[in-house]
């Protein structure tokens, strides 16, 4: 498998550098803020905390897809059991300890599939881990909770395992770094934007009883950022393939920054469902895993198949590097 | 057991909270844990102390109380490590906070591989044992403790707290009397590790207390009861 230098391609180049600068220039801001008295007290907090959070999660996030294929690949499996702990946790499925066994063994499947490059595998598994989680409570005989301990399952499969191991798939491609940052930049740059549009502009709600925070304003704004950035940086990542005309740039554009926010809103109505704040505690300022990256679990499928329409992914690499075979 | 789209009892809480939580509630990591520990222990208390056990028809399905007379750290393990299925999954050793709940490497070991929840001696408030009552009916739990409160340093049997009443009167729970003979031969509490030495376990049959009053003497009837049910079961004592 063809490996290219951690910082070969200039958008790896630009989006390292703009993510430290922008780290940068959220902390002159909050000390400036500080400094100044202005804003309250609670919302510096908060913003401390969420600037501190990255610093953190950048590292954790950027560090795997520099590198290597490898450190993607485990990097999106510990995210996957990661954000399903979280999920099962809230939802009550952690007291259905083999439907979350199920899933466990089918997101380690998934990524395996990618690492092994082995696309066929990886196509299947989601009708057949579907399949093991349809059958698999049944020997107990105690068909009492039967429908949501699956459904429950299978979505949990959906989002953690077959969703974002396309993360990981995407590393069979021997310039995937690019892609991977932009999709981990642009997701998070929505949040941010989303939030800073809203704060800004004000306005309407866009869906109170999902989630009181976000306006109108904040989600067109976002999906206008998005969309630019997104179709700017593919316009040079993609340059030469069929994918790099101005109609497919945005309509990609369109695509990461619709899927980023359906899948905060997607998270926000699992959250009010069952009546929690947030799905856990492990990053200060955040929330839990899934309240970070639940923005990534759409866009990973979604940008996967659009990119796949045109482009592909390692179509040239050397498949089934692990279990050989023809 | 029906679903319900219920968060965990513990959700919300930060990780060194969480362990010490009397509302911890277990998922798939801490049963493979509590599996592989408690495989570890069976082999142990078999090559180590040829442990005997008489009795095991008496133990139900969950929810129960499993209580034993107390002299040793060796008694936890053994009660545990005599549940199988359902029982194992969902049992929880009551084990002193101070003990084993005292910094963080101790509280994960307990939490994850013994699955004990923290009781703290002379300041246990009435709501610690609400919560514990409660979701022993709810999640229909196994609890393993030892009424006396503590290991009996001179490995006599002391007499029981009136606790055990309060977490079980008035309620369809059984109580599990047991009694553990050659714990503290082996393993004493001034001993540092324990010498190998014979355990006999011998398990009674359940106790319900549904008719007990949730008053102090209802309690403390309780109590004696199973104090005397225990008795019953130690050597020399039990009818032939």
């Amino acid at each position: 498998m063809i490996r290219y230098p951690a910082l070969e391609h200039p958008v790896t180049i630009g989006i390292i550098g703009a993510t430290v600068a922008a780290l940068l220039v959220a902390f002159a801001i909050i000390g400036a803020m500080q400094l100044t008295n202005r804003g309250t007290p609670a919302l510096r907090r908060e913003l401390w905390l969420r600037t501190g959070s990255w610093c953190l999660l950048l590292p954790l996030m950027m560090g795997p897809v520099l590198l290597g294929r490898e450190w993607v690949i485990g990097a999106v499996t510990l995210l996957g059991l990661a954000c399903l702990r979280e999920f099962d946790r809230a939802t009550g499925l952690f007291r259905e300890p083999l439907v979350t066994a199920i899933v466990v063994l089918g997101i380690l499947a998934a990524n395996f599939a990618a690492l092994d490059h082995w696309y066929g595998f990886f196509v299947a598994l989601w009708p057949l881990t579907v399949g093991v989680i349809v059958i698999g409570t049944i020997p107990r005989d105690r068909p009492e909770g039967y429908i949501q301990r699956t459904a429950l399952g299978i979505f949990a499969y959906m989002l953690f395992g077959a969703g974002l191991a396309h993360l990981s798939y995407m590393a069979n491609e021997p310039n995937y770094r690019p892609i991977l940052l932009m999709l981990l930049a642009t997701v998070a740059l929505s949040d941010v934007a989303a939030f800073t549009v809203g704060k800004l502009i004000g306005g309407p709600k866009l869906l109170p009883a999902t989630s009181p925070n976000k306006s109108i304003s904040g989600a067109l704004g976002a999906l206008t950022v998005t969309t630019i950035i997104v179709a700017a940086l593919s316009a040079v990542i993609f340059r030469g393939t069929p994918m790099a005309q101005p109609h497919w740039l945005i309509a990609f554009g369109l695509i990461v920054g619709i899927g980023a926010q359906a899948g905060d809103l997607m998270l926000s109505s699992i959250k009010r469902d069952i009546g929690i704040k947030d799905m856990g505690t492990i990053l200060p300022g955040h929330g839990g895993v899934l309240d970070r990256f639940n923005s990534l679990l759409l866009v990973a499928p979604a940008s996967f198949h659009f990119i796949g329409y045109f482009v592909g992914f390692g179509l040239d690499q050397p498949t089934r590097l692990i279990t050989g075979g023809p | 057991m029906k679903f319900t789209l219920r968060p965990a009892r513990d959700h919300g809480l930060d990780t060194g909270d969480r362990l010490r939580s009397l509302s911890r509630e277990r998922g798939l990591g801490s049963i493979m844990l509590g599996n592989a520990w408690r495989a570890l222990v069976r082999v142990y208390l078999a090559t180590w102390h040829r442990l005997e056990v008489t009795g095991r028809e008496n133990l139900p399905e969950p929810p129960f109380v499993l209580i034993a007379n107390h002299t040793s750290h060796l008694d936890a393990l053994t009660l545990s490590g005599v549940l199988r299925g359902q029982a194992a999954r969902h049992a929880h050793a009551l084990a002193a906070g101070d003990t084993f709940f005292g910094s963080t490497l101790s509280s994960v070991f307990a939490a994850y591989a013994v699955n004990a929840l923290p009781v703290w001696r002379k300041r246990t408030r009435a709501g610690e044992l609400a919560t514990l009552r409660e979701r022993l009916v709810e999640d229909r739990l196994a609890y393993i403790l030892f009424p006396e409160g503590t290991r009996a340093r001179d490995g006599v049997m002391g007499r029981f707290q009136p606790g055990i009443g309060v977490m079980v009167a008035g309620t369809a729970v059984p109580v599990v009397p047991s009694y553990l003979d050659g714990a503290h031969a082996a393993w004493p509490p001034h001993r540092g590790f324990p010498a190998p030495g014979k355990l006999r376990l011998a398990i009674g049959a359940p106790l319900v207390f549904t008719e007990a009053p949730a008053t102090r003497a209802g309690w403390e009837d309780v109590a004696a009861r199973c104090e005397a049910a225990v008795r019953r079961l130690a050597p020399g004592q039990r009818s032939p």
